[in-house]
């Protein structure tokens, strides 16, 4: 009598990845981070930087690009989360046979997804507005530290998702972190014109590293954080391995957790 | 083929504990439960009755695996709710009552279908498993629409739509009907028939006695974490002491004529109502005991008075059960 069923992570993942997309298609409030922030990113920047050499350019295009790319894969991983709780679909949700973690990694493709937009609309409107081709001293590595970049990005995004099934205050903790994401990781201002006490709170970012790196590798005669290209590979790929490792196994007991509390249903 | 139970609940215990203030916390514990033993047999449907703040949706929460207990175990389709919840979800459906719990910008149809896919809904089977539903609870006209233009009610259906979609063997259902409109109403309880028809388990949580007493086999009645009494309706009306209920209506009595009332042979149980200058007592009175003429004799200065006789309700043994634990 019992029927048959079939749900398997890939298919979680699936399913959330396409209602993130037609969530996004319906909500015109997403036009504004995704395609309107990044034009004025990409405005702001340029105007900053009006008058430097080739490279500044390409300085403002990363940091302008990653500050929309931030927005969109991050901000956007814990919103859907925040959202849930506040749909009250996190209970349905949650208590599907599926862990919820395939749930936020369907989102957060889509959420890369889009930040990729985000990042590529900040760099043809500064190329558009310096008027010359914007140079790009190693495409190869460029590339690769590019996508490496996304996936730190990413796995940022998975802990604060997970903050969010935690607690309905992750929104605090995210608004703390967006903040010294800005100003700490150098995404506008190289960070050495920075305080000090800035940098420690953007050295636990895995983005702050990756970025750092990116414009290394970029950029030639850049001098971002001082232990150079290689320090900041290294403490890159650690640092998203310890976000990616506590993702892992925070998800499971967040849901263990949230169960025991019975708060799930808080908004 | 012996079919183990249902539900087979064991000294289950809940508390929460809450934190009011942000500075000088104070830490205030609720105790939801407070050793709840519940057996359910498999294809029944039971009623489950209480005051607010009983525990009724922190148990259903518990037996469909969103909540953890905090002492005792049960057992939901011979598995472990703690233990083995992942083994059990697919088997199992819950329908929260209430507006909440649907993805407002996408159609209903959107909505089934990412549930469908988080509960194992083959894919083949999917799209008409979908239709199949949507008809069942009213809403196949209304499928492709956007859920943030659903009435109340409509949302309602589509929470009964979700809970069912992946056929599950057992239902929690709490407070189905809460705000539906009377032909709403009716229609969803002729939903719950059918679906028990087809072999479904459910326990049912509301607050509408009648529809307790039209669906339920037997009911337990919740109060303040405690179950108060379990049986069926008619094992109830004997508990609360006769299938009668005679209600007796004038312009005031004296006390020494209501304790007369009291004591008159075969009156379980007596209560006194204002209703404006009138006073009314109310007596459970068992099968073939009092007559009116009994009664009029007994109180011979009121030749006016109306005594008027109905079949006790399950409104009038549960207020008789709530009223005695509350005491
Ligand atoms: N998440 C929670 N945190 C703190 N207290 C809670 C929580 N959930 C329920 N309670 C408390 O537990 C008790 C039982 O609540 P529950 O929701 O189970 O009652 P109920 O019988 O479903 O009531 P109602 O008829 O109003 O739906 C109440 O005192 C309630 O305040
Ligand atoms: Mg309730």
């Amino acid at each position: 009598m019992a029927a048959v069923r079939s749900f398997s992570r890939r298919r979680s993942l699936l399913a959330s990845l396409r209602l993130a997309v037609l969530t996004f298609l319906a909500d015109p409030q997403w036009l504004v981070p995704s395609l309107i922030a990044p034009v004025i990113f990409g405005l702001v920047s340029y105007e900053l930087f009006l008058g430097s050499s080739p490279w500044f350019v390409l300085y403002a295009i990363l940091g302008a690009g990653m500050m929309s790319m931030w927005g969109q894969t991050l901000y956007g991983s814990g919103w859907a989360t925040g959202q849930d709780r506040n749909l009250g679909t996190l209970e349905p949700t949650l208590s599907a046979p599926t862990p919820y973690l395939y749930v936020v990694l369907g989102r957060i493709i889509w959420n890369t997804v889009s930040g990729l937009l985000g990042g590529a609309i900040v760099f043809v409107v500064v190329a558009l507005s310096y008027g010359k081709p914007v140079p790009l001293s190693n495409p190869l590595g460029f590339a690769l530290l590019f996508v490496f970049v996304i996936v730190s990005l990413a796995a940022v995004g998975i802990v604060f998702s997970a903050a969010y099934v935690y607690t309905r205050y992750a929104g605090f903790i995210q608004n703390v972190g967006e903040f010294a994401f800005y100003v700490g990781t150098g995404c506008m201002f190289p960070v050495a014109l920075l305080p000090f006490w800035s940098n420690p709170i953007s050295l636990l970012f895995p983005p702050t590293w990756a970025l750092d790196a990116l414009r290394y590798v970029a950029i030639p005669g850049y001098h971002g954080l001082s232990w150079g290209l290689w320090g900041d590979l290294v403490g890159a790929v650690a640092l998203t391995a310890v976000y990616l490792a506590i993702a892992g196994t925070v998800f499971s007991r967040v849901e263990r957790h949230v169960l025991e509390v019975g708060n799930l249903g808080d908004y | 083929m012996l079919r183990p139970p249902a539900v087979k609940a064991k000294g289950l215990t809940r508390h929460f504990e809450s934190r009011k203030g942000f500075f000088f916390s104070e830490l205030t514990r609720t105790e939801a439960l407070r050793g709840v033993d519940l057996e359910v047999a498999p294809g029944e449907i039971f009623g489950l009755l209480g005051p607010n703040g009983a525990g009724k949706t922190t148990l259903t929460k518990i037996l469909s695996t969103l909540l953890l207990p905090s002492g005792g175990r049960a057992e939901v389709l011979g598995l472990d709710v703690t233990r083995e919840a992942l083994r059990l979800r697919p088997r199992i459906g819950l329908v929260l009552g209430g507006e909440r719990g649907l993805y407002n910008r996408v159609s209903a149809r959107e909505n089934l279908r990412y549930f469908a896919d988080l509960y194992g809904v083959p894919p083949e089977k999917r799209a008409a498993r979908i239709d199949e539903v949507l008809t069942w609870v009213g809403l196949a006209d209304a499928g492709d629409r956007r859920v943030e233009e659903f009435s109340r009610g409509m949302k309602q259906k589509l929470h009964l739509a979700r809970g069912i979609l992946h056929e599950p063997e057992m239902l929690f259902l709490d407070e189905p009907t809460i705000g539906l409109d009377p032909k709403s109403a009716r229609e969803t309880r002729k939903l719950v028939r059918s679906l028990v028809a087809n072999g479904v388990t459910i326990l049912l949580t509301t607050h509408y006695m009648f529809e307790a007493e039209e669906l339920c086999q037997r009911i337990a009645v919740l109060s303040r974490g405690k179950i108060v009494a379990r049986d069926t309706i008619a094992g109830l009306r004997r508990l609360v002491g006769g299938d009668r209920t005679i209600e007796v209506e004038d312009y005031g009595f004296e006390d020494l004529e209501v304790a007369r009332l009291r004591r008159l042979p075969g009156v379980s149980r007596l209560f006194t109502e204002e209703f404006g200058p009138r006073l009314r007592c109310t007596l459970r009175v068992g099968t073939g005991e009092l007559t009116e003429a009994q009664i009029r004799a007994a109180l011979p200065g009121h030749a006016e008075m109306t005594v008027r006789e109905r079949r006790t309700a399950l409104e009038d043994i549960y207020l008789d059960l709530v009223e005695e634990e509350a005491k």
